[in-house]
């Protein structure tokens, strides 16, 4: 009776903090999927007990929910009777143990229809009613003020015009606007300056490369195979591919069946077969000696994984080796799905440097190719050859090949593997493609093949692939998903804090035909977006997060936005689009201290290209990248964690780019002619922050001048270091002390919080 | 970090900066505002940790990369000598688990070790005579012979051991030692990775995931200690600047950065204030800390010609006790070159002499200051090698292949017992027959000398809780002090 008290306070307490009513799927399966489906779930060998929670029919049949017991178990004090068990590695909080003990105690409802949130497709909700209309611009603007209205709070104002324009411009092409943008956007006062700007910026071949970004980390892409020696590998063609439908504004729906299956469809070219890449960009084992059976199996099971997490948000590896613990995902039906990949013409083992088939051969002329050219190809065979006793090695593809895929004339044989062993096959049963069922359905119009599995993923009746898909467009703007856990949409996944505006969201991009434009410029046109970012610190202990939207988004740039920022702002990049993979700056031995590979820098304009063109080496990422938590894209990444570390500082402050890019900044700042030092600092401040700096900021930085051109007056030749550092050849005209003594001020602005935010 | 953990930072940095705890390993404030940080003397870590008294404070792993031959080492099979040449029955080696570099081969002459072997110390452990540095700190050391693992390729057998799984994205050891323990120095890193190469061949690449985060926060990935340019990488100042430069520079940004954090209130800017605070005291303590010069003459001795060359496995095994001195919590050292594929007689002796005085010196450092009682040393590589001839045999020259199913490690200090040899093989070197200890068994091992439940010490990814053991480990504790 003792433990009765607290637990009462408890669920009085969750009672009053809700204010509504326990819905099965939404408050009580997660708890019973996170304390109790570990023994009493889907997983039929993970079982301890025949109980099942997981299954309406049979728990109810079971009766230990209507009988007492279930409670009984969950508030007894006696640790043999108390249930989840001590031991268990699932604990149950207070909180959630008060849930089930108010959902038993109150009926324990559990309607027929109890599927999870996440698999029921969306319907379109009706615009929320709200209060105050007028703040809102679109739909975005109904669910997110309803949302502020429910908890008595109202959205921040508009941000200023400039950081305003920084923020989209950024978004939008991962650079910041140019001076000359800028004033022209301050100046424009015509009501529809804004969507103008947003326009001009879809309209920017920038956008197609910053967008390519997010989805190249979730499609593992990179220049090497990703073991051991990590051989060289040529998938640049599928990345101008990408920019390029991107830019062209490919519908999602198309987007995604040329990626998942360019060499079935009907209009099949050479473009629609290049897209195919997306499906091996996996990594692939060369080690001499690897087994070629055994990573066949991986080089399948990861597009299955890949798929279920870019599209579905689902964790299907979880199903590789035993049925799914938490979603009704059975071993069964990954293999099922593993069916649909299981055909490739390929090797187990790759090429000692070089693609491994199926590839095709690029024309010269790419990407601009003729009629003839832009015919579909058929890859050439397989063949194997034996070397080194008995690896057997397929046919490298040369540098201007790309891999592709190609069915076999006769697909491989499936079965489910015991623990996910390759040499462990079920051979009872051979599997065939199929879609797990709880999923959406599949129609018996579309082929059992990628197409058929790419007309499901695209189906407007899917309740995953448009849902992950916004909620992962919502992330790059506002930093955090409306579900949280953009990789994961399951039954352990976060449930989405306005499900309301997901549902809209996600219904309006199939109603827009998947147009990924109208998307983004939806959001970034939208009240919400443009509110202002600062917070009060009460606001903040509230909603830490900012689930609410009571303030627009503040957040760092990606890695490769940081690194483009430096060089954009101080007129060092090379803004050339597309092409084979470039080699910047790179510290001494990165390469050659831990592998057999030497790094062979690039000289000239190709040490300052964009970011995503940075040679992507798998086992030894750009460190730069890695060091402001880029993906390595080893496997499938769609949400970055942003820790902050001191590496970051050490490299905004030292790395030769960061240096480089400061005393550039720097002759630019002396460039201007007929400037006051003053001035010079104020122009570069606003070239890299968008805004002009403060009086006592500038004060600030003006004191600093003046010591450090002091300082570098005595001592010439530390001037001249400085400003020798990086390839680009110094200005000899520019007095030596004062470039320097730029260049430590330009290197203080570039380090900058704000420098690398977006207010 | 999330808003929350910054807000907390925000509202304690103050306080900590004041103390100067503020830690490389990240400012996990949610085990600070615990009641029980303060008797942990660490900085971050997760809450309730360690489980329990912890035996080890530290552990420095030396990886042998590319598979050290066991029976060529330790594993000693005086009886094969007269089996010279005679085939391997295949009741003993299955072909399945061959790799393809020599399930070919017509024929699977057995290649008895040319060493010789003698016993050392008290408990009169087999050596072979290129460990003879080892022989003299023998009794400190428990000899694992039964070690097995699932994979027979390097990339995923050492990314097996150093993250426990075979494919890639889980987070290294050191990283989950990090997250769960925090860092114990406040100007360094709580994870430090050194490699080296051997002398006799270039041997097998590394990857960065072994040292990596995984899906853990970035912060908690190992921190490269490198053989050239900056010893971290950017650490020093650009050409021409000086530290006084540096030191107004840093001024500056703390100014103009906290008035910002004052009109925005977000505390990732406190955050990266502290961080750059940091950045500073690194490239002030670390010069110090990798100037081995200081070390009185008979301790670089003791360590070897190489003590001083940095980037060397001798430079790397002194530094780490530099190291360890500090508070440093994970010291991983990775030495390549020991895939013996082609000449197993002159390859594994070569190896040894690159590392074999330097290990027992540091063992011998460790002990002489009272360190090794609170240090965990681990030794050994990603599998084993075959008994079978790889190529043409004589009985000069022999080389050997990949071998899983057993292979030997080694444990000292750190509530381990000395002098002990534990697990068993058969005739062959080929299968365990007493007491096998797997990957997940040695990593539980590991962690449970840190005071840490590996079934404890979890990440919520993808929905599910993960652990360095995955669903496997048991604490092998036969082997305990």
């Amino acid at each position: 009776m003792v433990r009765i008290i607290p637990l009462l306070a408890t669920v009085f307490l969750w009672s009053m903090a809700s204010g509504a009513q326990l819905d099965f799927a939404r408050d009580i399966r997660p708890v019973l999927s996170d304390a109790c489906y570990h023994c009493h779930g889907p997983d039929a060998n993970a079982r301890k007990a025949k109980l099942l929670l997981h299954d309406r029919a049979k728990a109810l049949e079971a009766g230990v929910i209507t009988d007492g017991e279930m409670l009984r178990r969950l508030t007894s004090d006696d640790p043999d009777e108390r249930m989840p068990p001590a031991d268990s590695n699932s604990p149950l909080n207070d909180a959630d143990r008060a849930k089930l003990v108010e959902w038993l105690q109150t009926g324990a409802a559990w309607p027929s229809d109890d599927r999870h949130w996440a698999f029921v497709p969306p319907k379109r909700p009706r615009l929320a009613k709200v209060q105050g209309a007028d703040w809102t611009r679109n739909g975005i603007d109904h669910f997110v003020l309803a949302g502020l209205e429910r908890e008595g709070l109202a959205p921040s104002p508009e941000a200023d015009k400039a950081t305003l324009l920084r923020r989209v411009t950024l978004d939008l092409t991962g650079l910041p606007p140019t001076l000359v943008e800028l004033d022209a956007f301050l100046e424009d006062h015509s009501p529809g300056a804004y969507a103008k700007a947003v326009d001009s910026l879809l309209d920017s071949p920038r956008y197609g490369e910053h967008m390519a970004m997010g989805w190249m980390e979730a499609s593992r892409y990179a220049d090497t195979d990703g073991y051991q020696n990590d051989r060289l590998r040529y998938m640049w063609v599928w990345r101008d591919w990408l920019i390029r439908a991107l830019n062209d504004n490919m519908p999602f729906d198309r987007f995604i069946t040329e990626q998942m299956a360019g060499d079935l469809i009907p209009d099949r070219n050479f473009f629609t077969q290049v897209a195919t890449g997306f499906n091996r960009n996996h990594r692939i084992n060369s080690e001499a000696g690897s087994i070629p059976e055994e990573w066949i199996v991986e080089y399948v099971a990861d597009r299955v994984e890949t798929m279920g997490t870019m599209f579905l948000g689902l964790t299907l590896s979880c199903s590789r080796c035993h049925d799914h613990k938490f979603d009704p995902v059975t071993q069964k039906d990954f293999y099922q799905l593993f069916a649909f990949f299981n055909n490739i013409d390929e090797a187990g083992l790759g090429p000692n440097n070089g693609n491994s088939p199926p590839f095709i051969e690029v024309p010269k002329r790419w990407p601009v190719l003729s009629a003839e050219e832009a015919k579909f190809v058929v890859p050439a065979p397989m063949k194997i050859k034996v070397v080194q006793t008995s690896v057997p090695r397929p046919q490298p593809g040369a540098t201007n090949t790309v891999m592709v895929l190609h069915e076999l004339p006769k697909p491989r044989d499936t079965y489910r593997l015991e623990r996910g062993q390759y040499d462990q096959p079920d051979k009872s049963e051979r599997l065939h493609p199929a879609t797990p069922p709880v999923l959406g359905p599949w129609n018996d119009q579309w082929p059992r093949n990628r197409l058929g599995l790419a007309r499901w993923l695209v189906d407007p009746a899917h309740p995953l692939t448009a849902r992950v898909t916004v909620n992962r467009l919502w992330q790059r703007y506002f930093g955090l998903g409306l579900v949280k856990t953009s990789e994961n949409f399951g039954v352990q996944g976060e449930q989405p804090s306005n499900p309301a505006l997901l549902d809209w969201l996600a219904t309006e991009f199939v109603r827009l035909e998947w147009n990924l434009k109208a998307m983004h410029r939806l959001i970034v046109t939208s009240a919400t977006y443009r509110q202002r970012s600062t917070t009060s610190r009460k606001l903040l202990r509230r909603d830490p997060e900012n689930r609410l939207f009571t303030h627009g988004p503040r957040k760092r740039l990606t890695p490769y936005a940081i690194r483009d920022a430096a060089l954009f702002t101080s007129d060092l990049l090379n803004g050339k689009i597309g092409g084979p993979s470039v080699k910047p700056y790179m510290p001494p031995g990165i390469w050659k201290s831990i592998s057999n590979a030497s790094y062979k820098q690039d000289k000239g304009d190709k040490l300052y290209r964009r970011g995503i063109y940075t040679y992507w080496r798998r086992t030894v990422p750009p460190p730069t990248m890695m060091t402001f938590n880029a993906a390595a894209r080893e496997i499938c990444t769609v949400r970055n964690d942003l820790t902050t570390t001191p590496l970051q500082a050490l490299t905004m402050m030292n790395n030769k780019t960061f240096v480089e890019a400061a005393r550039f900044l720097a002759e630019r700042m002396m460039q201007a002619k007929g400037q006051r030092p003053r001035q010079r600092v104020a122009e570069a401040f606003r070239r890299v922050t968008s805004r002009a700096p403060r009086k006592a900021e500038l004060d600030l930085l003006m004191k600093d001048f003046s010591f450090y051109l002091k300082d570098f007056r005595k001592k010439p030749n530390e001037a001249k270091r400085l400003i020798s550092v990086g390839e680009k050849l110094l200005n000899p005209r520019l007095p030596a002390a004062q470039l320097a003594a730029y260049a430590l001020v330009a290197n203080t602005i570039l380090n900058l919080d704000e420098a690398i935010t977006q207010n | 970090m999330n808003p929350l953990t910054e807000l907390h930072t925000q509202h304690t940095r103050r306080a900590f900066l004041g103390r100067g705890t503020l830690g490389l390993g990240g400012i996990a404030l949610g085990s600070l505002l615990n009641a029980q940080a303060g008797k942990r003397n660490a900085i971050g870590g997760q809450a309730g940790l360690p489980h329990f008294a912890p035996k080890a404070k530290r552990v420095i792993y030396l990886f042998q990369s590319g598979g050290p031959s066991q029976m060529d080492l330790f594993d000693y099979k005086p009886h094969l000598t007269k089996r010279f040449g005679e085939e391997v029955p295949e009741s003993i080696y299955p072909a399945e688990r061959k790799t393809t570099m020599t399930s070919g081969q017509a024929s699977f002459p057995c290649a008895p070790s040319t060493l010789k072997f003698t016993r050392h110390g008290q408990a009169g452990t087999w050596l072979s005579e290129p460990l003879h540095n080892l022989a003299q700190v023998i009794d400190d050391v428990c000899v694992i012979k039964s070690m097995h693992t699932d994979a027979i390729n390097h990339d995923p057998a050492a990314t097996l051991f150093q993250t426990g799984s075979v494919l890639p994205g889980r987070p290294s050891m050191g990283a989950w030692v990090s997250y769960g323990l925090g860092s114990g120095n406040a100007n360094l890193p709580a994870f430090v990775a050194l490699t080296s190469n051997g002398r006799a061949k270039a041997g097998q690449p590394l990857y960065d995931r072994l040292w990596g985060a995984g899906f853990l926060p970035g912060r908690f990935q190992g921190v490269k200690f490198r053989g050239q340019g900056d010893p971290i990488l950017d650490l020093y100042n650009p050409a021409g600047v000086t530290r006084d430069q540096r030191r107004r520079m840093l001024d500056a940004l703390d100014k103009l950065n906290s008035d910002q954090a004052g009109r925005f209130n977000d505390p990732a800017i406190a955050t990266r204030i502290a961080q750059y605070e940091l950045a500073f005291r690194m490239q002030m303590s670390v010069p110090e800390l990798i100037d081995v010069q200081r070390e009185p003459q008979h301790i670089l001795d003791q360590y070897g010609p190489d003590a001083t060359k940095v980037g060397k496995y001798a430079y790397n095994c002194l530094l780490a006790r530099r190291l360890a001195e500090r508070g440093v919590r994970f010291i991983q050292l990775y030495h390549r070159g020991w895939d013996a594929h082609n000449n197993a007689p002159k390859e594994v002796p070569a190896q040894c002499l690159d590392t074999d005085r330097s290990t027992a010196a540091l063992l011998l450092d460790l002990k002489q200051r009272g360190m090794l009682d609170d240090t965990l040393v681990v030794w050994g590589g990603e599998f084993g090698r075959t008994i079978y001839c790889q190529g043409k045999l004589t009985k000069q020259v022999y080389g050997r292949d990949h071998h899983p199913n057993c292979f030997t490690y080694w444990m000292a200090g750190g509530g381990v017992r000395g002098g002990m040899t534990y697990g068993e093989t058969d005739d062959y070197s080929v299968n365990v027959t007493e007491n096998p200890v797997h990957v997940h068994d040695l990593q539980a091992t590991i962690l449970h000398q840190l005071g840490i439940n590996h079934e404890r010490l979890t990440h919520r990814y993808q929905g599910r809780y993960f652990r360095l053991t995955d669903v496997h480990g048991k604490v092998v504790e036969q082997i305990l002090a």
